[in-house]
C-alpha cells in the first residue's frame, strides 16, 4: 500500500473539537426479562485521541457500557434505558446503529463469530460495500494495510491463526474509518505472543492516526504497558477514571474486585511492607519502571548486569512503541535480556542452578517422584514420531518431525512453546487421536495405530482446551456420569459423588455446562477427565480464556487432579504454571524438541527462550534483568528474594555478591 | 473384509469436509469459473428443468455428452463424482430390482436407462455450476438475478461457516468417543460399528445446534454492527456489490455454443 492512504481524517479531531469522544450522563440499564439493572448511573467522558482500558470483575457490565457507544443499547437491546449518551458532543439518541457504527468500530471478544466471508479482503470489504461506499477497495485495502494483513489478502479465513483473524475482525471495523475503536478482551482468546501483537496495532492506531481507543481488560500488565488510562466499574457504576500509574496503584480497590495488579507492581508493595517503609505514593507498573526502582534499592554492588538492565529499562520507557515487557515478543526484549545475562558470570549461573530448590520438588502435590527409587518405567513412549495434515490446496503440511521421548509415570510434564510449534499436535498423537504419519507412539504399551480411540481413552483422559467442546450432555451430574454409565465403571454413583465433590461442582451439578462461567466449565471439564481415573491426563491449555482469580483457583484444582491421577501432560503458554507445577518441562519448537529439562533448567537458557518464543512473567523478566538467578517465577517470591539480598547488603559483612543468594 | 476395513479409514470426517471446501472453493483455475455467473446461473436453469420434457433417447444422450464435457472443464473432485454415481447407480439399479419382481424384464430397463440419462444431466450441470463457481459468484449471480439480499448472502455465509461447523462437529463427535464404548467385534461386514458411528452422528446433532445458536448470537449483532442490514435496504450497495460482473465475450460464445448444440440436438432427434 502506497504511504500517502495512511493518515486518516480522524487524526485531525484533537485539535478541532473540544468535546469528548464519548460522553455517557447517568446511564441506567436493565436487559428485558431481568431484574438487576446492569448499568445503574453509569458516568463516563472519554477524551478524544485516548487510549483507555475498562477494568472490573465479572458481570459489573463493563460490556454493556461498551455497547452503549454504537447504539446497540438501547436500540437493539430494548430494555429499561434511561440516561444520555453523546458521541463527539451529538446525543446518539436518534441515530441508528448503522449510523453509529460508523463512528465507532467494534470488536468481540469471541471475534471468529464477527467474521462472515470467506477471504481476508471480502471481510475488509464487507462493511464498506453494506454502507455502498465506492471506495470500498480502498478502505478495505488501506485497514489490512494499518493492521498487518495486506500480504494475507487473497487467504481464506480458515487458513488464518487466532492472532491473524483478531487483527482481521479489527480491519474489518477499521475499513469503514471510525474514529472510536472498541476492543473487548483481546487477551482472553489470544496467546500472549498475539495479543501484543494486536495491542502493537492498536497502539500504532492510536498514536499515529489519532484513533480513540477503548479496550475491555483485565490483564494489568497490558494496561501498564499500552493504556493511557484507566477506568474501573463496579455494580454497573463508573467508580474512577485515572492515569495508568495512578489506577494500578489502587491496590484496594483492585484487590476487592479480583484484579491482579502487574507483578511488578504486587512485587514492589509486597518488598515496602517486608522492608517496613512508609508506603510510597506510586509503585512501578512496567517492566521499565520496576527494572529502575528494584536497580535504584539495590544500587551498585549488581554490577555490570544492572547497568545494562537499567539501560534496557530506559530504552523501554522511553521508546515505547517497541514490544513491551514479556520477553517472547519482540527480538528486541529478549536480546536485551540475553544481554544483561550474558554479563553475569556463567560459573555463578551454573552454581545456582544446581543448587536451586525449586527445580525437582514443586509446590504441593503428594506426587512426587521419589529420587532413590528404581526409574519409573516409561507410560509414554514415542519414537520418530511425526505427524502431517493434509490442507486445502492439497499441500502436506509437516507439524511434527519425528519426535522420540519417554515419559515416565508420575511425572507432572508441560508442554511448551509457541503457537504452531506442534504442543496440541502431540497431546493429540498421545491420546489416539490423530495417528502418526511415520514412527510409532506407545502408550502403556499399546500402539495408538492399531488401537481404537475408545480403548485408548480408557487410560488417557484428554481434556480440550475449550472446555464447551466437551459437553454433550444436559447436566454437570450427566456430563461426569456419562463416561461411567457408557463403559459401566462398578460403583459410577460413589464415583461421580467424590469429583462432584472435589471439583466443587455439587451446587451446579444440575445446571447446564454450557451456560456456566469460564472458570466452573474448565471444573467440569477437569471432573470429567479424573473420572474414569485414567492413567495419563492431557490437558491443552487450561489456563487460556481465564480471569486471573479463576486462573488461581484452577491451580488449585490441578493439585487435586495429582490425587487422581498419576501422568499429567500439559500443553501451555503460562510460564508461572510452568514453574510452580512442572517437574520436567519440554520445548517444542517448529514440530522438533528444542529443550527437555527441569524448569530451572530451561528458563536459564535465554537463548533457547528466545528461539522457542516464550512468553515470560513479568517476574522472570524482572529477575533476568536484575542479574537473579534462577529467575523469581512469582512476584512473592521476587519480592522475598529481594528482600533478603537488600538485608545481606545493609549487613556489613555480605554486601559483596548478592547474586548468590 | 480388508475392503471395508479401508473405506472405514479412508471415510474421516476431516477428509469430507477438505473434498466438500475443494469442491466449492478450489474452483478459482476452472476455466469455467471466469464465465459471468448470471449467464451461468440461467444456463443452469435450462439445463436442470428441460430434460424433464425431452423423450427423445439421443437428445438425452447428447445432452449427457455435453455435461460430461463441462463437468470436467469445472475440475470437480473425484469424491463428488463418487457420490453422484452412488446415488444414481443405488436409485436406478433398486428400482430395476424391483421392476423385475413384479413381472418386468429386461425391456424394463430403458425406461429407467432414459431416467438415468435425464438424473444424469441434471445432477452433471448442477455439479458443473456448484463445482465451477465458488458460492460468492453464485451468491452475486443470485443477487444479480432478482434473488432477495438476505437469501443471497445466507448462501455464501452458509459455506462460510462450513469449516467452523464441522470443526465444532468433530470435537462433538470426538466427545463421544472418548467417553464412549465402541462395540467389541466389528461385526459382518463392520455392520456394528457402522450402526454405532450412525448413531453417534445422530447424538452429535442436538450438542452442535446448541453450540452453533451460542456462536450466531455474536454473529446477528456484529451484522448489524457492520451496516448488513442498512445495505439491504439500501439500492446502491447492491449495485456496488455487483458492479464487478461483465457479461463478456466468453459469455456469449458459451451461452450461444450451449443453444447451437442444444438446436443441433433436436434437429437430429
Amino acid at each position: 500500500m502506497p504511504n500517502e492512504h495512511r493518515s486518516l481524517p480522524a487524526s485531525a479531531m484533537p485539535e478541532k473539537t473540544e468535546s469528548p469522544a464519548i460522553e455517557i450522563i447517568g446511564v441506567s440499564f436493565t436487559y428485558p426479562g431481568s431484574e438487576q439493572p446492569v448499568l445503574n448511573g453509569a458516568n463516563l467522558s472519554v477524551a478524544p485521541g485516548s487510549f483507555t482500558a475498562i477494568i472490573g470483575g465479572n458481570g459489573c457490565g463493563k460490556s454493556t457500557l461498551c455497547k452503549l457507544f454504537n447504539g446497540l443499547i438501547p436500540h437493539y437491546y430494548s430494555g429499561d434505558f434511561e440516561g444520555e449518551v453523546k458521541l463527539g458532543g451529538v446525543p446518539s439518541q436518534g441515530q441508528s446503529v448503522a449510523e453509529l457504527s460508523r463512528k465507532v468500530g467494534y470488536v468481540y471478544q469471541d471475534f471468529e463469530n464477527q467474521l462472515v466471508r470467506p477471504t481476508v479482503l471480502d471481510e475488509a470489504c464487507f462493511a464498506p460495500l453494506n454502507y455502498g461506499l465506492p471506495d470500498y477497495r480502498e478502505r478495505a485495502l488501506r485497514a489490512l494495510d494499518l493492521c498487518g494483513l495486506a500480504p494475507l489478502a487473497s487467504r481464506f479465513i480458515w487458513e488464518l491463526s487466532g492472532g491473524q483473524k483478531h487483527l482481521l475482525a479489527l480491519a474489518g471495523a477499521l475499513a469503514l474509518e471510525p474514529d472510536i475503536l472498541v476492543v473487548d478482551e483481546p487477551v482472553s482468546q489470544l496467546d500472549p505472543r498475539h495479543a501484543r501483537q494486536v495491542y502493537e496495532v492498536l497502539r500504532r492506531l492510536n498514536r499515529i492516526h489519532g484513533k480513540t481507543v477503548i479496550v475491555i481488560e483485565h490483564h494489568t500488565e497490558f494496561i501498564a504497558d499500552y493504556c493511557r488510562d484507566v477506568c474501573l466499574m463496579e455494580q454497573g457504576r463508573v467508580l474512577w477514571k485515572l492515569p495508568v500509574t495512578e489506577a494500578l496503584n489502587r491496590l484496594d480497590d483492585l484487590a476487592r474486585l479480583g484484579i491482579q495488579p502487574p507483578e511488578a507492581t504486587q512485587a514492589a508493595a509486597r518488598l515496602a511492607a517486608l522492608r517496613g517503609t512508609a508506603a510510597q505514593p506510586l509503585y512501578p507498573v512496567t517492566t521499565g519502571e520496576a527494572l529502575r526502582h528494584f536497580g535504584g534499592l539495590l544500587e551498585g554492588p549488581i554490577g555490570e548486569a544492572d547497568d545494562r538492565s537499567r539501560a534496557t529499562g530506559d530504552t523501554r520507557d522511553i521508546g515505547s512503541t517497541e514490544a513491551g515487557t514479556f520477553g517472547a515478543i519482540g527480538t528486541i526484549d529478549a536480546a536485551d535480556a540475553a544481554d544483561a545475562i550474558d554479563a553475569i558470570d556463567a560459573t555463578v549461573v551454573r552454581d545456582a542452578i544446581s543448587a536451586a530448590p525449586t527445580a525437582r520438588n514443586p509446590v504441593g502435590g503428594p506426587a512426587e517422584p521419589k529420587p532413590d527409587q528404581r526409574p519409573p518405567a516409561a507410560v509414554i513412549r514415542l519414537s520418530q514420531a511425526a505427524l502431517n495434515y493434509r490442507t486445502l490446496r492439497k499441500a502436506e503440511h509437516t507439524v511434527l518431525r519425528g519426535l522420540t521421548l519417554d515419559i515416565a509415570e508420575g511425572e507432572r510434564v508441560a508442554l511448551v512453546g509457541n503457537n504452531g510449534a506442534g504442543k496440541s499436535s502431540l497431546l493429540r498423537l498421545i491420546a489416539g487421536i490423530a495417528r502418526p504419519s511415520g514412527g510409532s507412539v506407545d502408550v502403556l504399551g499399546l500402539d495408538t495405530r492399531s488401537t481404537s480411540v475408545e480403548e485408548l481413552s480408557k487410560h488417557v483422559a484428554f481434556v480440550f482446551q475449550n472446555p464447551e467442546d466437551m459437553f454433550i450432555e444436559d447436566s454437570v451430574r450427566k456430563e461426569v456420569a456419562y463416561c461411567l454409565k457408557k463403559r459401566g465403571y462398578p460403583d459410577a454413583g460413589a464415583t461421580v459423588e467424590t469429583m462432584l465433590r472435589s471439583f466443587r461442582l455439587e451446587e451446579l451439578q444440575d445446571r447446564d455446562a454450557r451456560l456456566l462461567s469460564g472458570g466452573q466449565q474448565r471444573r467440569v471439564s477437569l471432573a470429567i477427565g479424573a473420572a474414569v481415573r485414567p492413567a495419563v491426563m492431557l490437558l491443552d491449555e487450561p489456563t487460556a480464556n481465564l480471569d486471573l482469580a479463576t486462573r488461581e483457583e484452577l491451580l488449585g484444582t490441578l493439585r487435586e487432579l495429582e490425587r487422581h491421577v498419576r501422568t499429567v501432560l500439559i500443553a501451555t503458554h503460562d510460564m508461572q504454571l510452568v514453574a510452580g507445577w512442572a517437574t520436567r518441562v519440554i520445548v517444542l519448537h517448529e514440530g522438533r524438541v528444542a529443550a527437555d529439562g527441569t524448569a530451572a533448567e530451561v528458563f536459564a537458557d535465554p537463548e533457547l527462550i528466545r528461539r522457542a518464543g516464550l512468553a515470560l512473567t513479568q517476574s522472570m523478566e524482572l529477575s533476568a534483568g536484575l542479574g537473579l538467578r534462577p529467575p523469581c517465577a512469582a512476584p512473592q517470591e521476587l519480592a522475598d528474594r529481594l528482600h533478603r539480598i537488600l538485608a545481606e547488603k545493609e549487613a556489613p559483612s555480605h554486601g559483596a555478591r548478592p547474586q548468590l543468594v | 473384509m480388508e475392503l471395508v476395513r479401508n473405506w472405514f479409514n479412508k471415510l474421516s470426517l476431516d477428509r469430507i469436509q477438505l473434498e466438500l471446501m475443494n469442491t466449492a472453493y478450489g474452483s478459482g483455475h476452472a476455466s469455467l469459473s471466469r464465465l459471468d455467473p448470471r449467464g451461468l446461473l440461467i444456463w443452469y436453469l435450462f439445463f436442470a428443468i428441460m430434460p424433464w420434457f425431452v423423450n427423445s433417447l439421443l437428445v438425452l444422450a447428447g445432452m449427457c455428452l455435453f455435461m460430461v464435457v463441462t463437468t470436467i472443464l469445472s475440475r470437480v473432485t473425484p469424491f463428488i463424482i463418487f457420490v453422484l454415481c452412488l446415488g444414481l447407480i443405488g436409485q436406478v439399479g433398486w428400482l430395476f430390482v424391483i421392476s423385475l419382481f413384479f413381472g418386468g424384464d429386461i425391456s424394463s430397463a430403458l425406461p429407467l436407462l432414459k431416467l438415468t440419462l435425464k438424473l444424469s444431466v441434471v445432477s452433471l450441470a448442477s455439479i458443473t455450476v456448484f463445482s465451477g463457481m465458488d458460492p460468492e459468484k453464485i451468491s452475486d449471480g443470485l443477487l444479480a438475478l432478482g434473488v432477495p439480499a438476505a437469501f443471497s448472502f445466507s448462501l455464501s455465509y452458509g459455506y462460510r461457516i462450513l469449516p467452523v461447523l464441522f470443526e465444532e462437529f468433530r470435537n462433538v463427535l470426538l466427545s463421544y468417543r472418548l467417553r464412549g464404548k465402541a462395540p467389541e467385534h466389528p461385526g459382518l461386514l463392520y455392520w456394528r460399528k457402522g450402526a454405532y458411528y450412525l448413531k453417534l452422528l445422530v447424538y452429535a446433532f442436538f450438542p452442535l445446534m446448541l453450540a452453533t445458536a451460542k456462536r450466531s448470537r455474536t454473529t446477528v449483532e456484529a451484522l448489524e454492527t457492520r451496516g448488513f442490514s442498512y445495505g439491504l435496504k439500501n439500492p446502491a450497495a447492491k449495485k456496488l456489490k455487483l458492479s464487478h460482473l461483465r457479461f463478456q465475450t466468453r459469455d456469449v460464445l458459451f451461452l450461444s455454443g450451449s443453444a447451437a448444440y442444444v438446436a443441433v440436438l433436436f434437429w437430429f432427434g
